[in-house]
């Protein structure tokens, strides 16, 4: 067993790491800049007021937060990536950098030009100041052309004095774009450069951060992700492990039915019905059910409406009970009854296999009914795969529950998760996704590790997969 | 058996009518006439759509108001249903029951599903919805088709023993194309940002092609007996990790957050990622089939006549396995369209305003008087699906 344990682990490793990397890098691909969202408020303000002391303080919390660390333990990039040491936190600077070495494939100039705009957009020039600072944000030739002229301008209206104190930077520069016009090294791009950042990197520490438990910080209301995660996980686990008990209790004496009556036509007709209940979406019943029933304009207000139930203080248990049953009824059937066509196929076919083995054929010329015989010899072999199957039914029910609690507005994974991402809350959408798929590994595990207990014969062989 | 098949005739013919309707949506709904004589001369409106989307034709611009509304046309023949899916018929106003009227008494027909959020006609609604999901669906399958095809076909096929080649060879190519990916992604890629989608994609495909040959031969040139040596090739071990990998990723939350995350997500984008996570189901059956097939005395008979193994798996052994990956696919497909609606009624993916079988059963979500927007949708839903999973039922029906 221990064995088996450690060899499915050795498998499910490279996916671990994988899913990490897609989590990591999904978290690095969205619009949203980290730093700003979480940076306080009195220092959100400084940006339009006093720039130099935003950046500053943008500065500092990237550190505090190691946003300013490399990606990850090595970087492949070119020769035309700008240079790493340039005094450039802001997000809109590093893509105008990048943009401008990609156009030109001069870093190196584009470095210095970058530089001598800094110095002309903080100097006290009014007019020049804010034609530097423009163009400190655009790229587009047309619009650099015009702004350009705007420059010439603004250096012209200045008194002499100023004009001749400015002359040298305003040559310096126009020196600088002249050379990267003639000269642009586009073909820098194409020499690839490879270098090592070792381990004090933003993946490295997010990763860390994530197995000693730390999930982050929810970019909405600065709650620990862990924390936002805990009071979910109650809920979803709740309703999930309802709707498995809900969905094997019936799945599993219905399918000993229809598998002891292949043929007829009641299991026809049954198993009919069930593709039927199959195809229909459960999320469209569900809005069905939850509009028709629980709102007067049908008359047929049945169930109380939305969400869990508010408990008023000093409610027995017994009357907190009855408050969430109320609730938690139509979501958990909503939640079990697409199982049903499933599970009691599956339950019909082994069935319907154990009845054809030899050892029932003895059991019935002892002369017992056909229903002890179903309960006593069958039922506990044809149980086995489908037990086996529950964790497979891990992901689906997951993916159901995400539905479920949206309609019924239940305070789960699934609704935090939907809502994290209508809100760009990528911290925890990036946690749920380790999380579910976690679950889902170690779904694959349990599904293993049942199998083998459930047939003995299996014991002791190598790696052989369920899964497969 | 004889019922099953019943069943699947009748599922086959119902498919082709949605197909069918689906292909001919813009002429069965649309806010303008398929044919008319305006001003003088004879227009075909909808025709004339489809040239503006191609950008080979410019707007009528002496409509009044740009539309056809209002046109007094001396002849016109106008669609079964003259409202567009998108356009509000502001006339007739939002959430009205079915078998509603314009109450101004302007233009207009009856709605005969009744209007929805944004006074839009609801059976102009399914039928677009119908073209949306139908696309998904088979696209997404096509896509799921490819890689399973390219995946679980070799693998089947060769299985781990009976690929043999050189180490040299196929370390080499593979190195030799990974390296030629990682140098496309991060150097060629933004190299050539001004360029066109598709030179980018053959260019890259080229590098990578030409990089796997280099690498190749690169590994040939080292004298060390070890790379010399033929060894085969456990394709079926590559492929089988693979399809656990795609697996044990929890499909929809990496749906959920990637349409979340990417900032224009469009149909296209529904349709590749579903294609991308779906693949897994169909390259198991082919291995499945082909691990089978591979023992058969025709394909050992067709190795001795000295085919090469290749032409073997294409000319004699994926034919064979056809059969049951189509079943598998038309099962497929119901999922996918399942997935699409369910991925619009959360209001993710497809654009907010886009109308599609999901976004409607959406709206009914947030008004729940409004019965006609949760059950009609809800129906071509379970239709298009249940047709689905009766083509998809196994023969064996276990």
């Amino acid at each position: 067993m221990i064995r088996l344990i450690l060899g499915r682990l050795i498998v499910f490793l490279p996916t671990l790491v994988v899913l990490s990397w897609l989590a990591f890098g999904l978290n690095q691909c969205s619009p949203e800049d980290p730093v700003s969202r979480l940076l306080p408020l009195e220092e959100v303000r400084l940006r339009e007021d006093d720039p130099t002391a935003y950046e500053r303080a943008y500065q500092q919390a990237a550190e505090r937060m190691g946003q300013d660390l490399p990606l990850f333990y090595f970087g492949i990039g070119h020769k035309a990536a700008p240079p790493a040491d340039l005094d450039a936190p802001l997000p809109q600077q590093k893509k105008w950098l990048e943009d401008m070495c990609l156009k030109t494939g001069r870093p190196d100039l584009v470095a210095s030009y970058y530089q001598v705009l800094r110095r002309l957009a903080n100097g006290n020039q009014n007019g020049i100041s804010t034609v530097a600072k423009e163009l400190l944000l655009t790229t587009e030739a047309d619009r650099v052309a015009a702004k350009w002229a705007e420059l010439e301008a603004a250096v012209k209206q200045e008194n002499p004095e100023t004009q001749t104190a400015l002359a040298p930077v305003v040559a310096e520069i126009s020196d600088l774009r002249s050379q990267m016009e003639a000269e642009p090294a586009r073909g820098n791009i194409l020499r690839p450069t490879f270098s090592w950042h070792g381990p004090d990197n933003q993946y490295h520490r997010w990763l860390t951060g994530i197995l000693s438990g730390d999930l982050g910080v929810s970019y909405i209301n600065r709650q620990p992700v862990g924390q936002k995660i805990g009071q979910a996980l109650k809920w979803t686990a709740l309703i999930n492990f309802l709707a498995i008990l809900l969905a094997y209790g019936v799945a599993v004496p219905l399918g000993l039915k229809l598998g002891s009556r292949a043929g007829s036509k009641f299991d026809s007709r049954v198993s009919f019905f069930l593709l039927l209940l199959f195809s229909i979406p459960a999320f469209w019943t569900a809005t069905m059910i939850s509009s028709f029933f629980t709102t007067p304009a049908y008359g047929m207000d049945w169930f109380p409406s939305m969400g869990v139930g508010r408990i008023p203080d000093g409610t027995g248990w017994l009357a907190i009970l009855w408050i969430r049953i109320k609730h938690l009824f139509l979501p958990v059937l909503m939640l079990a009854y697409p199982s049903w066509a499933y599970l009691s196929r599956q339950m019909r076919a082994s069935t319907l296999t154990e009845l054809g083995k030899p050892y029932i054929q003895t059991a019935r010329l002892k002369g017992p009914g056909e229903d002890q015989i179903l309960r006593k010899h069958v039922l506990r072999n044809a149980l086995f795969p489908i037990i086996t199957m529950l964790a497979g039914l891990f992901p689906t029910l997951l993916a159901g529950s995400v539905l479920i609690e949206m309609i019924f507005n239940l305070p789960g994974m699934g609704q935090l998760l939907v809502t994290s991402t209508l809100e760009q809350d990528w911290p925890v959408v990036t946690a749920i996704l380790i999380i579910s798929g976690l679950a889902t590994i170690l779904g694959l595990l349990m599904a293993d590790i049942l199998y083998r207990w459930a047939d003995p014969r299996l014991r002791g062989t190598g790696t052989q997969k369920a899964s497969e | 058996m004889n019922k099953l098949a019943k069943r699947k005739k009748w599922a086959r013919r119902s498919l082709r009518f949605l197909l069918l309707l689906a292909l001919l949506a813009d002429f069965l709904a649309n806010d303008r006439p398929i044919v008319a004589v305006y001003e003088g001369d004879l227009r075909w409106p909808v025709f004339h759509q489809y040239a503006e989307m191609a950008g080979l034709a410019k707007p009528y611009a002496d409509l009044p108001g740009r539309s056809w509304e209002r046109a007094e046309t001396s002849f016109a023949v106008w669609p079964l249903i003259p409202y567009s899916a998108d356009s509000p018929d502001r006339g007739t106003g939002r959430y009205k029951p079915p078998g509603s009227r314009p109450e101004d008494g302007s233009f207009g027909e009856t709605h005969w599903l009744g209007t929805d959020k944004g006074s839009r006609d609801v059976l102009a609604g399914l039928i677009r919805g119908l073209r949306v999901s139908l696309g998904i669906g088979i696209g997404s399958m096509l896509i799921a088709f490819l890689l399973g095809v390219l995946i679980g076909a070799p693998a089947g096929f060769f299985a781990d023993d009976s690929l043999i080649s050189k180490r040299s060879h196929w370390i080499g190519s593979l190195m030799g194309s990974v390296i030629g990916a990682t140098y496309c992604l991060f150097s060629w890629w933004p190299f050539t940002a001004y360029w066109s989608f598709l030179p980018r994609v053959i260019s890259s495909l080229v590098i990578i092609g030409f990089m796997g040959l280099a690498g190749r031969m690169i590994l040939g040139l080292i004298p060390w007996s070890w790379l010399k040596q033929k060894s085969t090739i456990p394709l079926d071990f590559f492929a089988l990790r693979l399809i656990e990998l795609i697996t044990s990723i929890p499909g929809l939350v990496l749906l959920i957050a990637f349409l979340g995350i990417i900032e224009n997500p469009s149909v296209w984008w529904v349709m590749l990622l579903i294609g991308g996570l779906r693949w897994t189901g169909i390259a198991r059956f082919l291995r499945a089939e082909l691990l089978r097939i591979r023992q058969l005395p025709y394909i050992e008979s067709a190795r001795v006549l000295g085919f090469n193994d290749w032409y073997i798996l294409r000319k004699h052994a994926l034919p064979n396995a056809w059969g049951p990956v189509i079943v598998a696919m038309s099962f497929g497909i119901g999922i996918a369209i399942l997935l699409e609606a369910y991925l619009s009624f959360l209001g993710i993916g497809l654009p907010l305003e886009s109308v599609s079988w999901g976004s409607l059963l959406r709206q009914a979500r947030a008004m729940p008087s409004a019965w006609w927007l949760a059950i009609f949708p809800g129906l071509m839903i379970f239709v298009t699906v249940l047709a689905c999973n009766i083509l998809g039922e196994q023969e064996s029906g276990a």
